[in-house]
């Protein structure tokens, strides 16, 4: 079907393509939809703002105009868009900064700003209002495509002196729906905090409702460093942007794909041409229609590469995610484990961080049992059965961690993947394909910090059963010591004296077994893991 | 005796002020008392609490109350002796119910059965009696027979002549070795009545002046003061015969007489007389005595199992009497009372008893 409708892609326009099959880009449900448009524009203002290093500050609104209308606001302190490039950046599929480099970036998600833009219009038939402020002069447009041209419409409404910068998008859409939900634009900004501690995000419900999420970490985290994409991480969808935002520039797809990928080279091109026999690679690249990008990368997937560099991930990092879940949910004990990066299917490289939350503000806010999941710090809300993430962290057994029942434990799980890849099971970008590499590190990673919080629960357990048991012995000091001093006639206080002493001295220092058993259960765990691996190889 | 038990209680006390001022926490052993730590002791005919202890800890978070409370029983036992009270344990109980302080809800004790197993601690540690602790228990047994008593008492001190007891007999106390004395007995046997109606049977046909016996009924299961009584009598090298029901209940009442209970095994040879013999009633006395035959009842289950059990016993099935008798019983599944024997004639009874003693025709 799909590759049907993309058969026509040259004849009409990538907007009618997206139109048709707003699926693609993630617009279903009346839920999802809001929450992804959420998603799009606060994606680009954390990546408009840490390309122009300034500290993001965004605002978010939800307004509810109608019966499922609303109108969504989001501003930025970032750079603002130029006026040549608003039109581009918010008007035209597949024209967004983005492809001009390639990086561990979170805009590999969506189509951006252009496709918030095209939903409004397809939904409404309005423009969105955009207000860019940089060098010195605020801009206000109203911005809509020609869908079948794939070219945008702008008008601009006023222009005024102004010391500020940024960008403000304002769009309408219909057929959506509100619901303070953990799949709600509130969770998406919540999760999206705690993933960016350096940045300040507010947002304002359609109640009126306005809940700030200050910062908790005054820098930008390191520039993500550019390279090339390697053929191992793309999917048709991307070979296909690919292609029509760069074909131009070739002759050939053999030239394209030498020139804008890393680690193809002619000899590679000569085995892609042994797996996939029927593409033809000396056509211009702009003719590549979705079957072809199909197979292209599937043949990919089929050929040895050198993998890509190590240093390209970027991580939130441990002290960032333990002061952001300090700041919003200031848990009783959290713990962040920082592993080292591994790679998946044979080269490509990724990292997981995992911080858990428990107790505290977690259990005031009501969360149980709670998965938060990220690629590249972007929080995934949806399709979250049949995620890497979701299931091992299901998968393991809680009840070796004091945390038997999951579920109902004031906890919060925080799974970060890292890669310039990230194995996506959908175009719709929500899922993280279940690989067996992936599945063991999230697994190690989370065991590593359950076993923190493991410690703690059992410590403090201890601690408790101690004074517990002070205070059961305590009590009968008096009466003993009255007894006591009746039988052999010596003061009661001596006695009284001399028994709280012992009792002080047994329960004091009882803490030392506690390394002991932390040692045994990573041990353990070790060996599980190992018994886990071993049966699946056989 | 009196003052040895306090000499007993102090020391308790000591050790453990000894174990606090060396910075341990208070302890005292005592025997364990369990099933499997009761043995039978061939050498002195009874059963008794093996070799195994257990500790009693103030230190372990389980046994600190009951620790406190096994002291706290100590001290106030220790001050009944020094001022010459006794008192039953119930009213020991109302001596110790009180609030452990004005800020705990907590009472040093709330319910007597919470003293029963912290006494049979203390008696079985000290090695001593609760009635050395000046604790009465309830009385139950009575005598009628050549028999006189020298019992000191509130200050009095009386002579009691069983003889001359009349219809109720002369009762017997819960304690029979503190403050009171034998002092003449002109008895050829001791003669025990499981029920107090075969006694009173005998008592009215005088049967102890005219065999010149001493008998006593425990009304069933034997008391404390009725078991030591028995005891002290047989160390005066008194026959004892014992004459019950041929059931459960009534071999059990012999059993316990006579190789002591497992409940109070740890006090051992005090409380149990091996020398003890079992005139009847037998299942064998059908066949002895004819009219007993229509006299029968259908043995109930209860009293089955008791026989089987019997027979697991090592105390009992060493004596081959028993094996058969009980295994006639099991046969038969019928049981026989006492009150049986005045079928034909009431004054039978007595003639019963001595032909049975005469022909020695008792089992073990």
């Amino acid at each position: 079907m799909a590759v049907d409708i993309f058969r026509g892609f040259k004849e009409h326009s990538v907007a009618e393509f997206f139109k048709k099959n707003r699926q693609m880009l993630g617009f279903t449900g009346k839920i999802r939809s809001l929450t992804m448009v959420i998603h799009e524009l606060v994606t680009n203002s954390l990546d408009a703002c840490e390309e122009a290093n300034i500290l993001p500050e965004i605002y978010v609104e939800v307004k509810e105009l109608g019966e499922e209308h609303y109108q969504v606001t989001v501003k930025d302190n970032g750079p603002g868009i130029p006026e040549n490039y608003i039109g581009k950046a918010l008007g035209m599929m597949l024209a967004g900064t983005k492809f001009n480099r390639y990086m561990q970036q979170r805009g590999q998600q969506g189509i951006g700003g252009s496709g918030c833009t095209m939903l409004s219009y397809i939904t409404t038939g309005q423009p969105v209002r955009a207000i860019s402020c940089n060098s010195g002069l605020r801009k206000e447009y109203e911005i809509s495509i020609d869908l079948k041209k794939n070219k945008p419409i702008v008008n601009k409404l006023l222009e005024e002196q102004t010391e500020e910068h940024g960008l403000t998008f304002i769009g309408q859409y219909k057929d959506m729906k509100y619901e303070k939900s953990n799949k709600s634009p509130f969770e998406y900004i919540r999760r999206t905090a705690l993933a960016n501690p350096h940045a300040a995000l507010t947002f304002k419900e359609p109640t009126g409702e306005v809940v700030v999420f200050p910062r908790s970490v005054e820098a930008n985290p390191p520039k993500p460093y550019e390279i090339k994409p390697h053929p191992l991480g793309i999917t048709t969808h991307d070979l296909l942007e690919f292609a029509q935002h760069y074909g131009g520039e070739y002759r050939k797809t053999s030239t394209f794909l030498q020139e804008v990928f890393s680690r193809i080279t002619p000899n590679k091109i000569a085995e892609l041409k042994e797996v996939a026999p029927d593409i033809d690679f000396e056509k211009p690249p702009t003719e590549l229609i979705w079957e072809d990008a199909e197979k292209i990368t599937k043949a990919f997937q089929k050929i040895k590469w050198i993998a890509p560099p190590m240093d390209s991930l970027v991580p939130i990092g441990k002290n960032q995610i333990e002061a952001s879940f300090k700041n919003i949910f200031n848990p009783e004990i959290l713990v962040v484990t920082e592993r080292s990066p591994k790679v998946y299917r044979g080269g490509i490289p990724f990292m997981v961080e995992v911080g858990i939350a428990y107790g505290g503000g977690v259990k005031d806010a009501g969360k149980t049992g709670e998965i938060m999941r990220f690629a590249n710090k972007v929080p995934l809300l949806f399709d979250s059965s049949g995620c890497a993430i979701t299931e091992t962290v299901k998968s393991i057994e809680w009840g070796r961690y004091n945390l038997k029942n999951f579920e109902e434990e004031p906890i919060v799980v925080l799974v970060n993947f890292v890669s310039v890849y990230v194995p996506y099971t959908s175009a719709g970008k929500l899922a993280i394909s279940m690989e067996d590499d992936i599945e063991d590190e999230i697994r190690y990673a989370v065991m590593e910090a359950a076993r923190g919080i493991q410690k703690y629960i059992s410590g403090k357990r201890r601690a408790t059963e101690i004074a517990t048991k002070k205070k059961v012995i305590s009590r009968y000091v008096p009466q003993l010591a009255n007894d006591l001093s009746v039988l052999t006639k010596k003061p009661k206080e001596e006695i009284e004296k001399k028994l709280i002493e012992i009792i002080e001295k047994k329960y004091s220092g009882a803490n030392e077994s506690e390394e002991e058993e932390d040692e045994l259960l990573q041990l353990e765990d070790n060996k599980n893991n190992e018994r886990e691996i071993e049966g699946e190889n056989e | 005796m009196s003052k040895e038990t306090q000499k007993k209680l102090e020391e308790l006390g000591r050790k453990m002020a000894t174990d606090i001022e060396n910075e341990k926490g208070p302890e005292f052993e005592t025997a364990l008392r369990t099933k499997s730590n009761t043995i039978y002791d061939e050498s002195i005919g009874c059963l008794r609490v093996g070799e195994k202890k257990e500790v009693r800890k103030f230190m372990s978070v389980a046994q600190a109350r009951t620790f406190m409370q096994t002291v706290a029983i100590a001290a106030k036992t220790k001050q009944f002796l020094e001022q010459n009270l006794h008192t039953s344990i119930r009213g020991l109980f109302y001596q110790l119910k009180f609030s452990l302080g004005d800020d705990m809800d907590e009472d040093l004790f709330s319910e007597q059965s919470e003293s029963n197993a912290l006494l049979e601690d203390l008696e079985a540690a000290l090695k001593l009696k609760r009635e050395d602790l000046n604790l009465t228990t309830d009385r139950k047994g009575f005598v009628a027979g050549p028999m006189v008593i020298r019992d000191k008492f509130g200050g009095e001190e009386i002579t009691i002549d069983c003889r001359k007891q009349g219809r109720s007999g002369w009762s017997i106390p819960s304690d029979v070795d503190n403050g009171m004395e034998i002092m003449e007995i002109e008895a050829d046997y001791i003669l025990v009545v499981e029920k107090d109606a075969l006694w009173q049977r005998l008592n009215e046909d005088q049967f102890w002046k005219k065999d010149n016996c001493v008998v006593i009924t425990p009304k069933g299961q034997s008391t404390r003061g009725t078991r030591r009584l028995l005891r002290k009598l047989a160390d005066m090298k008194l026959p004892i015969y014992c004459f019950m029901d041929c059931d459960a209940w009534g071999w059990y009442i012999y059993w316990t007489i006579k190789t002591g209970s497992m409940n109070l095994a740890y006090l051992g040879r005090d409380f149990a007389v091996p020398e003890a013999r079992f005139i009847g009633v037998t299942m064998s006395d059908i066949e002895e005595y004819d009219f007993l035959q229509k006299l029968t009842i259908k043995a109930k289950d209860v009293d089955l199992k008791r026989a089987e059990e019997m027979l697991s016993y090592p105390w009992i099935n060493r004596h081959k009497e028993w094996v058969k008798e009980l295994k006639l019983v099991l046969k038969t599944k019928k049981k026989l009372e006492q009150d049986a024997l005045q079928g034909q004639r009431l004054t039978f009874v007595g003639d019963y008893i001595r032909d049975k003693i005469e022909k020695k025709k008792w089992l073990p």
